[in-house]
């Protein structure tokens, strides 16, 4: 009998699959088991112990440095958001015209812009801000995120905007809403769970960024992955396993919880 | 009473229905004119309806009248004021969409309740007319369920109630019954006959179903390519087709050519193609001479014995539809012609007429209807 074409049926599927989840994998089990190692070397297993999770804890540095993260990360995605918000209303809400196309790459462009470059001409030119206004705070940084941050934010709210029916806009403007109010007792509410899901993305985007940071920052500045990257130039500690276990854990969290979020808009009501 | 309270809404807005006046109006999208040059008049406390195929413009037209699309050229009036350039909530003019367009975050009560809630009526009126408007398309006791919920059926009239509950002059209807399966759609057509009769809002209802159009108006616009080709009761219509497309487009129709000798009145005499001579009633708006095209209902001629009737050919198909059957009669002309006959139990068997036997077809003279072009 002959059966459907299935790519699961074909030679070496299985194995190619088994392999990229194992190099996939692999190694960030192996660097969450080493998080537990009583010894102080990352590759021999030494036995079990909390001691590196204890050590980080009490390592000022780390715990600045996460601060430092968490208030950047959320800074720049709640700007980001904003920003993606009123990007993705202006570029779908409108009957499509010459150069919309070229605004949806402007916007986009972070995303293909090599991060290197976006770093260096960030450095370059706050390098020059600092000097003017003598300001060296954690603004740049901020700043620097969010513009990275928005296309990141923008995509799922664009897809959300573009699956909605526009009857229902259509809808509540017959029904005597006035623009304002059809953008917030319409729109808003089913726009909402893209705008989380930009939110999160911009979140975790901004939380893991070292290369637009590390070229950004001003003395004492670290974050926590470019402090993780400064160490691991010196010694390497199986402390080092255990913050990242930490920020892996941090990571799933906040993901879990956008899906249950996003899963369904009404119940989320009640 | 309950039934008190209901009678006082439909009394207060028995006044509220609007007329509406379309004045030379063209839409035209890019190259594509989509609406060409309508002149419509709609009464106050009628049910109109926009009959056309898809692409006619009939969608479009009803649009303009709900503010979602601004004609290229023309006025819509309001109850005699322009209101061509006000925007869709600024008009008092609700719409009852193809797919409902219910708002799916919003429970069945908040979704009918929109409307005077955008319009700032308090709270205590919100709930009030919310609950008539429940018992109105009788889905009481389902306020706080969320409208996804709902079958086909059930959410066709939250969205009637949801249009209903502000109370507007003019109630659009864009093929609200298309989704509805053929039973439904039946019964919904009785509910919204009693809804407008009950509520007094003037209805504009569009819709391809021609029998949908025939059983529901007061009158009827025929519209093809952007054009109005006819506006009339159902009777009208049917029985005096302006045109060919009106003719064909509506119900089964022969088509016969024949020559005009003389008219008289609102009749004329004209000779058959096939030789015999008939009377026929003229169009309203033309009065054509020469060479004309004059169309018969199949139920409108019976059949006879060969020599007995108007004309005389040979039977074809017969095809029985339970109600009734068509006969397929190839007249001498060469010309195809349909009649329709009645079925019943006490038929009588012995005459029944068979395929390929010599037969007569008869019609009365004001059968015959003379069209435009």
């Amino acid at each position: 009998m002959a059966r459907p074409f299935s790519i699961k049926r074909q030679p070496g599927f299985a194995t190619i699959a088994m392999l990229c989840f194992f190099l996939l994998y692999l190694p960030i089990a192996t660097l969450v088991v080493y998080a537990f190692n009583a010894g102080v070397s990352i590759a021999v297993w030494e036995g079990f112990s909390f001691r590196w999770f204890e050590s980080a804890w009490n390592n000022a540095q780390v715990i600045e440095a996460s601060w430092r993260s968490l208030k950047i990360a959320a800074s720049a995605a709640v700007i980001a958001t904003t920003c993606a918000t009123l990007a993705a209303l202006a570029t779908t809400r409108t009957a499509p015209y010459r150069g919309l196309t070229f605004k949806y790459s402007i916007i986009n462009m972070p995303l293909l812009v090599p991060e290197i470059v976006t770093a260096v001409a960030l450095l370059i030119l706050f390098s020059r801000i600092k000097v003017w206004t003598g300001y060296s705070g954690l603004g740049y940084l901020i700043l620097a995120h969010s513009a990275f941050c928005v296309p990141f934010a923008y995509l799922p709210i664009r897809a959300r905007l573009e699956s909605m029916d526009l009857s229902l806009e259509r809808a509540a403007a017959d029904l005597y809403a006035s623009p304002f109010q059809t953008f917030r007792h319409v729109t808003l509410p089913l726009l909402w769970p893209g705008i989380l899901a930009g939110l999160m993305l911009a979140f975790v985007i901004s939380l893991d960024d070292v290369v637009i940071t590390e070229f950004v920052k001003s003395g004492g500045q670290d974050t926590l992955p470019t402090y993780m990257l400064g160490q691991l130039r010196r010694v390497v500690t199986p402390e080092m396993n255990a913050i990242s276990t930490v920020f892996l854990v941090l990571s799933l969290a906040i993901v879990t919880l956008f899906f249950f979020l996003s899963r369904n808009p009404q119940k989320q009501k009640t | 009473m309950k039934n008190g309270e209901r009678m006082t809404i439909s009394r207060a807005t028995a006044a509220h229905g609007g007329t509406i006046g379309l004045h030379g109006i063209k839409k035209r999208f890019g190259s594509f004119q989509a609406v060409d040059d309508v002149t419509l008049d709609i009464r106050s406390n009628e049910f109109f309806t926009l009959l056309g195929p898809s692409g006619c413009g009939k969608t479009t037209l009803l649009r303009m009248i709900a503010g979602f699309e601004l004609p290229t050229e023309g006025r819509v009036l309001l109850d005699g004021a322009d209101i061509s350039g006000l925007l869709p909530n600024q008009r008092p003019v609700n719409t009852v969409f193809q797919n409902y367009a219910l708002f799916p975050h919003l429970s069945v009560a908040e979704n009918i309740g929109f409307g005077l809630k955008m319009l700032g009526r308090p709270k205590s009126e919100v709930g009030a007319v919310v609950a008539d408007m429940l018992k109105l398309v009788h889905l009481e006791g389902r306020g706080d369920h969320p409208v996804t919920q709902l079958s086909g059926g059930q959410q066709q009239r939250v969205a009637l109630a949801r249009a209903l509950a502000p109370r507007p002059k003019v109630l659009l209807l864009d093929e609200p019954l298309s989704a509805l399966d053929l039973k439904l759609r039946k019964s919904m057509q009785i509910e919204l006959k009693r809804l407008q009769a009950e509520t007094g809002i003037t209805f504009v209802f569009v819709t391809h179903d021609q029998e949908e159009a025939l059983t529901m108006s007061d009158r009827i616009a025929v519209m093809s390519e952007g054009q109005v080709r006819q506006v009339g009761t159902a009777r009208e219509i049917y029985d005096r087709p302006a045109d060919r497309f009106v003719a064909d487009f509506i119900g089964e129709t022969n088509f016969l050519t024949g020559t005009v000798e003389r008219t008289e009145g609102r009749r004329a005499t004209l000779r058959l193609a096939t030789g015999a001579t008939i009377t026929a009633g003229l169009p309203d708006t033309a009065t054509p001479s020469g060479a004309v095209t004059l169309v018969i209902r199949p139920e409108h001629a019976d059949l006879v014995t060969a020599g007995a009737g108007t004309m005389d050919g040979t039977l074809g198909d017969i095809v029985y539809f339970g109600t009734d059957t068509h006969y397929h009669v190839h007249l001498d002309d060469g010309t195809d012609f349909i009649v329709r006959r009645q079925n019943s139990r006490a038929g009588s068997e012995g005459d029944a007429p068979e395929t390929g036997h010599r037969i007569g077809v008869r019609f009365s003279d004001n059968a015959a209807q003379i069209l435009k072009d």
